[in-house]
């Protein structure tokens, strides 16, 4: 059995039970068009009736849409009455299949979950094949709302008496997601204002800096961070009745005495528990192993060369010098006795510890030693605890006379907790009311320096042209046009690289080569874009799109056929890119006040454009 | 009964009736047999407990006829004999078709709408395919005798140009114009059909102090798919298009699913002139079922009961729709392991 139904299979299925016409959601736009690929070869036909009335719509169509003429799906879809919908298409196509759907031609169209949002679309039934969708190269589950999206297409007012959503596995499908989503309430819709350039400069145009944080302030973000602010405030409220029993005592400040007390402690809690680690005769050693000091092991003698502790280990360790120059490492607790003597040597930052020549003298000096030394009697070390650390704390600590201490000892914790927690929401709060502001006054800040706002936060003469731009990555257009970057540039040449700015798709594709005029531009613009790399996102500059723009506006001659041959990219994609061209353009065409010629040049790309499929749809 | 007749009665009872019968005859060993065993052992034992067998028979038969009585249309769908459970299928695909053809009543919605637009901002949260562009529709023709300019914003070009077509057959195309980032088509006339980025640079350019007469005369701003607003790269375009949307034009938001209208609708009551009305239901005017279908071809329903469980907590999994899922995920992953 194959893992997910077969297309073919499926829309059998779906005229069996009359559960056309369907639309079916698929993954990718490859799935679609192999969905439609296997339809090729179906031994089932549609009846003649139903050819022709599918070939009348289209016919009517190719009238105001010439490019349906000859489109290559045009036979699976008379003859079989299914259909892909995806974003590989040309927009004509798409309204063609749209309104095949709405005269009810169609049996199946199979879509990508893009057709879910908008497009007046319905069908009888739905059937959903996943429960994921990809999302900037990442997989993500649907969310609710997508599902409901993608499930209100079923059941169309007036023309069905119940609308189905179908759900068919495939692998990897997650049933949960798709049950959720069939059932659950949509997600809130949440704030997402950012403030971003052109915002700014908009803003400041018509209104002085001190009247923007009451229009920010009107914002949902502001609503929504206000609703929060209030939600925190009530706890705060809570917390500060709390702190009223962990109020002033003998002294006003005793939980910041207390805090400092319990840092301190945490912190020598860890040097104390090593040297707790060790019996006390031990510990009392350790002073005692400074280098040059002759110690004694159960079967042999030494000189101490240094005393360490390697990371992470809790006992004490000792480099020795044994007999015949050996080098050794072993733990304190290894010791046996400490020997009174000790020699005084040059010590080394490194392996062996010491110099050579002190090696080698040391090496003499524990051969040379007599055969009975008395060891050193050194009493045991007593227990170190609370005592010793709070006076090493010295005046910093004043409690162990006050009358509270036993009190404040007891209490401390908890109220330093309710402490912190409260301090901790005082600045959520602060933050949710003020953020957006001092978020505007930090950008407004950089167009200041970058000189589009003057001391007083009111336009400059770029600044008044700049925000006649107001497209995602205005900030890099405008510097390149500051930075004289368009001189002499060719209508082509400008309208490659908007549309290098424009596209934000890195689908892998081939494409033609590009002109040196373009390539030497892109390389300025991404200059540009490292220069800019702390105020603004880059875009992705991909130097070979702009080569397909670059081309279609270069030569009029060129046809739409010729240009899509010219790359691998989808049509819909070239159509896509050239549109948010011709946006991007049009914005720099609005410059014509301040930068005549490079209005002009725009308008002549514009109008090169547009010709072709580019001039057949609205 | 005859010996045939209750063997062909015995092989059309479910698996776990005869499951039933057979333990009560042959008792646990049972639970582990199959269909062909299990038939064999009650067979053998029916003598001794006729009764028993008879009468767990017909009162399936019973069941069987009373869901068969429903009536049925869909042709093909009730025909259909398949194992498992073809009552629920039936059940599933009942009144499948198309409705009776009724004149067009506005719902009484859409008119609470349309009207609470006379007092102030409306909000409308009601599920796809209900009928929000009546509203939009209704209210255009109400401003539009009060000599009144209209924008309509999409966030799609394709959903815009499809408004403009709609809007050209009911108003007639002289009163319609389009306005996206690369086209513009009678950029004058008293409705305008526009990406929410171009409303949002109208009103950048009106406070910058360029006098537009449009913004002047502007009485209804319609705001479609407005949860786009959540949209995490264009959504702040809709909340400066609403901060900035002029205060004596009327705010008209349209939009399925969001999890909270109140919320925005609170929100549009604090910032603008008008209190804003909310419009929310959702009663799906078509109404939906759930279906679970196999690669082999099967249907069987994909929830307990046939419509719509009222939230993920409630939803029980059909236990076909379940069954044969959980074989799918066992073929797949042995495929994808020996693969
Ligand atoms: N009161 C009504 N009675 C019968 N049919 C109606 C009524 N109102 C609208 N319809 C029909 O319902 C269908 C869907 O309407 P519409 O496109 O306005 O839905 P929508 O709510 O905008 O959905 P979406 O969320 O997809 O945008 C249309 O065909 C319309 O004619
Ligand atoms: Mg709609």
């Amino acid at each position: 059995m194959p893992p997910s139904i077969h297309p073919v299979h499926l829309v059998t299925v779906l005229r069996q039970k009359s559960l056309t016409p369907a639309i079916v959601f698929l993954t990718s736009r490859r799935s679609c068009d192999e969905a439609l690929q296997a339809f090729e070869h179906a031994p089932d036909s549609l009846p003649p009736a139903r050819q022709e009335s599918i070939t009348a719509v289209l016919d009517e169509l190719t009238a105001s849409y010439p490019s349906l003429q000859d489109h290559p799906l045009r036979k699976t879809v008379t003859t079989c009455g299914v259909a892909a919908h995806h974003a590989g298409h040309l927009p004509s196509w798409k309204i063609a299949i749209e309104e095949l759907m709405r005269r009810g031609c169609l049996d199946a169209v199979f879509a990508t979950t893009t057709l879910a949002a908008g497009v007046d679309f319905p069908a009888r039934t739905v059937v959903l094949t996943q429960s994921g969708v990809r999302r900037d190269q990442d997989f993500t589950d649907l969310t609710i709302a997508e599902v409901a999206q993608i499930s209100g297409r079923a059941g169309r007012r007036g023309k069905d008496s119940v609308g189905f959503a179908i759900v068919t596995p495939s692998p990897y499908m997650d049933l949960g997601v798709l049950i959720r989503g069939l059932t659950g309430r949509p997600e809130p819709v949440d704030s997402q204002f950012i403030i971003a350039y052109p915002m700014i400069l908009n803003l400041l145009k018509a209104h002085p800096l001190d009247h923007i944080q009451s229009i920010l302030a009107k914002s949902f973000a502001q609503y929504q961070m206000n609703a929060q602010a209030a939600h925190l405030e009530h706890r705060i409220e809570k917390l500060h009745a709390k702190l009223e029993s962990y109020k002033p005592r003998e002294c006003s400040d005793w939980l910041t005495q207390w805090s400092a007390y319990d840092q301190a402690t945490r912190q020598t809690a860890m040097k104390l528990h090593a040297r707790r680690h060790h019996p006390p005769e031990v510990r009392a050693r350790l002073p005692y192993l400074t280098p040059g000091r002759v110690v004694a092991f159960p079967r042999f003698r030494g000189i101490v060369l240094r005393r360490y502790r390697s990371r992470g280990q809790r006992h004490e360790m000792v480099t020795v010098l044994r007999t015949g120059g050996v080098v050794a490492e072993s733990p304190v607790a290894d010791i046996m006795g400490v020997i009174d003597r000790t020699f005084d040597f040059a010590p080394a930052p490194a392996f062996p510890w010491a110099a050579p020549e002190a090696l080698s003298w040391l090496t003499q000096q524990l051969e040379d030693l007599p055969k009975h030394l008395p060891f050193l009697t050194v009493p045991p070390a007593p227990d170190e605890g609370e005592g010793e650390l709070v006076k090493s704390l010295g005046d910093l600590f004043p409690c162990p006379t006050c009358p509270c201490r036993p009190t404040c000892a007891k209490e401390f914790k908890a109220g330093n907790t309710v402490k912190q927690e409260w301090l901790h929401h005082t600045r959520t709060v602060q933050s949710l009311r003020t953020g957006l502001w001092h978020k505007f006054q930090e950008r407004a800040e950089i167009l200041q320096d970058l000189g589009y706002l003057d001391a007083a936060f009111k336009l400059t003469a770029d600044g008044e042209w700049a925000r006649l731009i107001r497209i995602d990555f205005s900030l890099l257009i405008t510097e390149l046009i500051r930075a004289q970057a368009f001189k002499d540039v060719t209508p082509a040449t400008l309208a490659g690289l908007m549309a290098c700015i424009a596209y934000e798709n890195d689908r892998p594709d081939s494409f033609p080569r590009i002109t040196g005029a373009l390539a030497s531009l892109v390389a300025t613009a991404r200059r540009m874009t490292e220069a800019l790399a702390p105020y603004d996102d880059p875009p992705l500059l991909r130097a070979d799109v702009g080569g397909l723009a670059e081309r279609w506006v270069g030569d009029t001659t060129v046809t739409w056929a010729q240009l899509c041959r010219t790359t691998s990219m989808a049509e819909g994609d070239i159509y896509r890119l050239l549109s948010r061209t011709l946006e991007y353009l049009s914005q720099v065409h609005s410059l014509q006040a301040t930068h005549p010629d490079l209005a002009t040049v725009a308008a002549e790309a514009l109008s090169r454009i547009r010709r072709g499929v580019l001039e057949e749809l609205p | 009964m005859t010996r045939d007749e209750l063997e062909r009665a015995l092989a059309n009872l479910p698996f776990r009736l005869l499951r039933r019968l057979g333990r009560s005859i042959a008792g646990p060993p049972a639970l582990r047999m199959g269909k062909r065993r299990l038939m064999h052992t009650i067979m053998a034992g029916a003598e001794a407990n006729i009764a028993r067998v008879e009468a767990t028979i017909r009162t399936h038969q019973a069941e069987q006829q009373a869901l068969a009585a429903v009536p049925a249309s869909g042709g093909g769908a009730s025909s259909e004999h398949k194992p498992g459970k073809p009552a629920d299928l039936r059940a599933l695909l009942e009144g499948i078709g198309v409705p009776e053809p009724r004149p067009f009543v506005p719902d009484d919605w859409q008119m609470e709408a349309v009207e609470a637009l006379e007092r102030g901002d409306v909000i409308v949260s009601v599920p796809t395919g209900s009928g929000k562009t009546y509203v939009a529709v209704e209210a255009t023709r109400r401003a539009m005798h009060e000599d009144r300019t209209v924008v309509y914003t999409s966030p799609l070009k394709a959903l815009s140009n499809t408004k403009y077509t709609e809007f050209c057959k009911i108003f007639g195309p002289e009163f319609v114009g389009i306005i996206t980032g690369d086209r513009r088509d009678n950029p004058t006339a008293p409705i305008l059909i526009m990406t929410t980025e171009i409303l949002r640079n109208l009103l950048y350019d009106a406070a910058g102090g360029e006098i537009d007469v449009r913004l002047d005369t502007l009485g209804l701003v319609i705001i479609d798919e407005s949860q786009f607003l959540g949209d995490s790269e264009r959504g702040v375009v809709w909340e400066e298009t609403i901060i900035f949307c002029p205060s004596q034009a009327r705010l008209l938001l349209l939009s399925a699913s969001i999890g909270n209208p109140h919320e925005l609708a609170a929100w549009l009551t604090s910032i603008r002139p008008t209190p804003c009305h909310l419009v929310r239901h959702q009663h799906r005017s078509v109404p939906l079922r759930a279906g679970y279908l196999h690669p082999n071809g099967k249907l069987t329903p994909l929830f307990r009961t046939v419509t719509m469980p009222p939230s993920p907590s409630q939803a029980v999994l059909h236990p076909e729709a379940k069954r044969l899922f959980t074989m799918f995920e066992e073929d797949t992953l042995y495929t994808r392991r020996s693969g």
